[in-house]
Order: structure tokens, then C-alpha cells, then sequence
């Protein structure tokens, strides 16, 4: 019995597969630029722009700093507002979504309806929105919340699915409604990550708040917006560093809150 | 009083979990129920709460005047039924991310208003209830500790403190003992001896010689059927007989120590 010194055959296949999905990629990569058009000499000159513009953005313009206040706190307000919103309207689809406590159909067209709202940029909720509602901070709430679904809806769900079913059985055992089990083991079970993920939602919801104010909704998104258009690019950059102060604080006080409730060591 | 009459359990396969079991367990009676593996202890235990439906066969409950048809009940009758049936699990099962406490309160979810316990929670006549029940098993100290910190031994004492603060007829523990070391398994025994004088106790238990020492009534199941009911003191050969070969019984029968 002689052991088999020949290569198993899809040896070499192998290698020619990979060398064809490579070319491929450069193929797919030569079009691509190819139609979008990528200049090395609008490059090289957008680089000197660049750079010019941004000097026209030095130095902030200080003084306009408590115009920001109001507009900023606005942006504050709609996340936090659709954040709340979301989250609760998000919880309403999980329990409808989570296997262990729906129906197969009901569990079916919630995942479904989260599915497709994950598959909808905030920005087209925000247009369709604003369409329909109007200019305003209403309809960036509304499309804030709205867009919290298909996230926060999502995992939420996963989250319930994860209950202890013995746990459940056990307090069923009692004679507890469905509501009751949901109020008194689900909820419990699943409040770390729903307060995790809220949070980080939260700021999310601040980022988008930002950019949905360039098209309508208001707040500092909308002061950037509307100084570019005036082309007072130094108050534009004051505006900038409100934003750049406000994520980043609103990332610490998040961090800061979820260590806080959510202590380690009591999870499991 | 419990009543089972004659219920089999059969798997869709037509396979019977349970074939044809009948006894009655009175005020007093604190019934072992020990068999091999796959006897179908478990599934009798959940026959008798209704969280396992018998293919036939009945399990009746009479409160006083009153007679509760187990197997019959569904929807808000099988929870009223429930809230008189107090059960321990092996697993513990309680809310561990809930204190004692909650979980001790838990136990009366099925005897409050729905919508009390939604947006309201328990009174605190019942928190002093709660309290009392934790203290009945010793550890009230440990009242607002979660249930994720605490030890098998003491969450166990949850469990049957839930029980207690439940205020059932009847009092079912499906291997009460099994995740816990001989020490705490006598101390959780200990416990359930009063229970079971003040009503009709019904536990599955692996040891034999724990079962004798706590249980006044022995049955054992074997195939699904009764294949012993009487004395808790069983002989080594009546041991050998309810756990098949004799090689086995050696390995069941040590205490787990």
C-alpha cells in the first residue's frame, strides 16, 4: 500500500480560481472609474482647492457661538425625542417578532417589516417625510424614529429570544398571563441590552439629527447648511466644532450611562 | 387531595412517555416518584400542573367542596388552577437578573389584578408577605441580592420560598435536589418536610436514600407505568427492581457525594 504522492486534484483549480475572481476585481475596478469619471489632473487641483477652502474656514467665527446654542439643543431634542419614540415602537415589533412569544405569521411580517425598514436609508425616510409633512423638526423626528426599527426592532427581538423558556414556564406555572410574563421575566431579562443598545441608538440618532438638518429638519445640521449656502463659511465652521463638541459628548455621557446601569459582574 | 386517573402520555410516534398511571396523594402524603431515566417522571410532574397535556386519563384536584379537572382546563381556568399548584424546578427557573424578593412575589403573579401587576407592582402588605416567606427558609438577608449572585443552594430557597409565598394546595418538585451538593440537599429537604405535612407533596428524586429519609410514600415508574407504591423503605432487591439491573442501582443509588 503506497501512500498517494500526486496533488489531490482541485489543488491547482483552486489557484486558478483565485487568480480569475483577482481579474475579475480589476476588470470590475477599471469600469468602475472608468465611469466615474476619475481624474488625476481634477485630483491634483482639488487638492490645492481643498486646501484654500479650508483656510477659509480659520478662524471660527466665535461670535456666533449662542447662535448655536438654540439650534443645537434643537438637534438634541429631536434625537432624544425620536430616540424614545423609536425605542418603544421598536420593543412593540421585537415582542411581535421574538419566536418565543408570536406566532409564526405575526413573528413572520414583523421581522419582515423590520427587514425592509433596515433595507431603507434614513435619508429616503427623511425626503418621503418631508414630502409628505413638510419642512420641520416633525418630520426628522418621525424619520428618526421610524429608523430606529429596523436596528433597534432587530435586536431587541434576538435579545427575547434569548429568555430562559424554563423561566417563562416556571412563572406560567403560577398562573401568569402572557402580559405578565412579559412585564415580570422578559422585560428584566432583556433591560441591559435594551438600555445598551437605546443608548448607542441615541447616538446614532444625534448623527443623523445632524445631517437630516441639511435637509429641513432643523437644528445645527441646518445652521451648516445655511451658512455654506450663504457662503459665510466661518460661522459654517464654529457650527462644525458645535457638532464635533456634541458627539463627542454625547458618546461619554452614553458610555458614562450605560457603565452605570448596567453594572458588570450582575449580567448573565 | 390529587387525584390521577389512569393518564398516558403518548408521543406523536405513538410511543408512550406515561401508560395507564393512577394513584391519589392526601394532606400528609409527601410521595417520592423515582425511576431510571426516561420513566417519565418529568412528563407525570407536568401532567399534573398542565403544562403537559395527558393523551387520556385524567388528574383531578379537590380544594375543600371544590374539584379542579386538570386536563380540562384551558386559557384562564388552567391559570386559576395553576396559581393553587406550587412547583420547584430542577433548574431553579427563577428571573435572575430580579432580586429574591421579586422573584419571591412572582409567586402570587396569578392572584393580583392583571393590570395591578402591570403598572403597579405589590403592595407593601404583600412585600412583608414576601419577606416572611424568604425568612421561613433563612435568607431574608439576602432579599434584595439578584438571583444571577446567589448560590444553587440559595436559589433553590428562593424557589421554594416562592412557593410558599404562592399559598398553593399542593406542592409538586420536579429533582428539587439534583443540582445541588449532599449538604444543601438536605437543608432543601429539610425545608420541604413542613410543606409537605401542611399539603400534598409530590417530588422525583434520584437519591433512594433521600427519598426514604424525607417521603412517606415511595412510587417508582418504570416504562411509563407504576411499578412500585408504598413504603419509602424499598429493599435492595424492590431497588433493583425499580432501576432495573443491579449494576445500575449501584450507580444510582450512591448518594451524590
Amino acid at each position: 500500500m503506497s501512500r498517494p504522492t500526486t496533488v489531490p486534484p482541485h489543488y491547482h483549480r483552486k489557484r486558478l480560481v483565485t487568480w480569475l475572481l483577482v481579474a475579475l476585481l480589476l476588470v470590475l475596478v477599471y469600469f468602475s472609474a472608468k465611469e466615474c469619471r476619475v481624474d488625476h489632473q481634477l485630483f491634483s487641483s482639488g487638492v490645492g482647492e481643498g486646501l484654500r477652502f479650508l483656510t477659509e474656514l480659520f478662524p471660527p467665527d466665535y461670535s456666533t457661538f449662542s447662535e448655536m446654542l438654540y439650534p443645537a439643543l434643537e438637534t438634541i431634542m429631536i434625537a432624544l425625542l425620536a430616540t424614545v419614540l423609536g425605542a418603544l415602537f421598536s420593543l412593540a415589533f421585537a415582542l411581535a417578532g421574538a419566536a418565543n412569544l408570536a406566532p409564526l405569521w405575526l413573528k413572520s411580517l414583523s421581522r419582515l417589516a423590520m427587514a425592509l425598514e433596515r433595507a431603507l436609508p434614513e435619508i429616503i425616510v427623511i425626503l418621503l417625510l418631508v414630502a409628505a409633512l413638510g419642512l420641520g423638526p416633525f418630520p426628522g423626528v418621525v424619520a428618526l424614529s421610524i429608523g430606529c426599527l429596523g436596528m433597534l426592532g432587530r435586536l431587541f427581538a434576538d435579545a427575547i429570544e434569548e429568555v430562559d423558556a424554563k423561566t417563562m414556564e416556571a412563572v406560567a406555572s403560577v398562573g401568569a398571563t402572557k402580559a405578565q410574563i412579559i412585564r415580570y421575566v422578559v422585560l428584566p431579562q432583556v433591560m441591559p441590552s435594551l438600555i445598551a443598545n437605546t443608548l448607542f441608538r441615541l447616538e446614532i440618532n444625534i448623527r443623523l439629527s445632524v445631517l437630516l438638518g441639511a435637509v429641513g429638519a432643523g437644528g445645527i445640521g441646518y445652521e451648516i447648511f445655511y451658512s455654506f449656502q450663504l457662503l459665510e463659511y466661518e460661522r459654517a465652521s464654529m457650527a462644525i466644532l458645535v457638532v464635533l463638541a456634541l458627539v463627542f459628548f454625547s458618546e461619554r455621557l452614553s458610555d458614562f450611562l450605560r457603565n452605570r446601569l448596567i453594572p458588570e459582574g450582575k449580567l448573565k | 387531595m390529587i387525584e390521577v386517573k389512569n393518564i398516558t402520555k403518548r408521543l406523536p410516534n405513538g410511543k408512550a412517555i406515561l401508560d395507564g398511571v393512577s394513584f391519589t396523594a392526601h394532606r400528609g402524603d409527601f410521595i417520592g416518584i423515582l425511576g431510571p431515566s426516561g420513566a417519565g417522571k418529568t412528563t407525570l410532574i407536568r401532567c399534573l400542573n398542565g403544562l403537559t397535556q395527558p393523551s387520556s386519563g385524567q388528574v383531578i384536584i379537590t380544594q375543600g367542596e371544590r374539584t379542579y379537572e386538570v386536563n380540562r382546563c384551558r386559557g384562564k381556568a388552567l391559570r386559576k388552577l395553576r396559581q393553587k399548584i406550587g412547583v420547584i424546578f430542577q433548574g431553579f427557573n427563577l428571573v435572575t437578573r430580579l432580586s429574591a424578593l421579586d422573584n419571591v412575589m412572582i409567586g402570587r403573579l396569578g392572584q393580583v389584578h392583571p393590570m395591578r401587576s402591570l403598572f403597579y407592582g405589590f403592595t407593601n402588605q404583600e412585600a412583608e408577605e414576601a419577606m416572611d416567606a424568604l425568612d421561613q427558609v433563612k435568607i431574608a438577608h439576602l432579599a434584595h441580592r439578584t438571583v444571577a449572585s446567589l448560590s444553587g443552594g440559595e436559589t433553590q430557597r428562593v424557589a421554594i420560598a416562592r412557593a410558599i409565598f404562592q399559598r398553593p394546595v399542593m406542592l409538586l418538585a420536579d429533582e428539587p435536589i439534583a443540582n445541588l451538593d449532599p449538604t444543601n440537599a438536605q437543608k432543601i429537604m429539610r425545608l420541604l418536610k413542613p410543606l409537605s405535612e401542611r399539603m400534598p407533596t409530590i417530588g422525583v428524586f434520584h437519591q433512594p436514600d433521600i427519598a426514604a429519609q424525607f417521603c412517606t410514600r415511595i412510587i417508582s415508574l418504570k416504562d411509563g407505568k407504576v411499578a412500585y407504591d408504598g413504603s419509602p423503605h424499598l429493599s435492595n432487591e424492590q431497588l433493583e427492581e425499580v432501576y432495573g439491573t443491579s449494576g445500575r442501582l449501584s450507580a444510582v443509588s450512591t448518594p451524590a457525594s
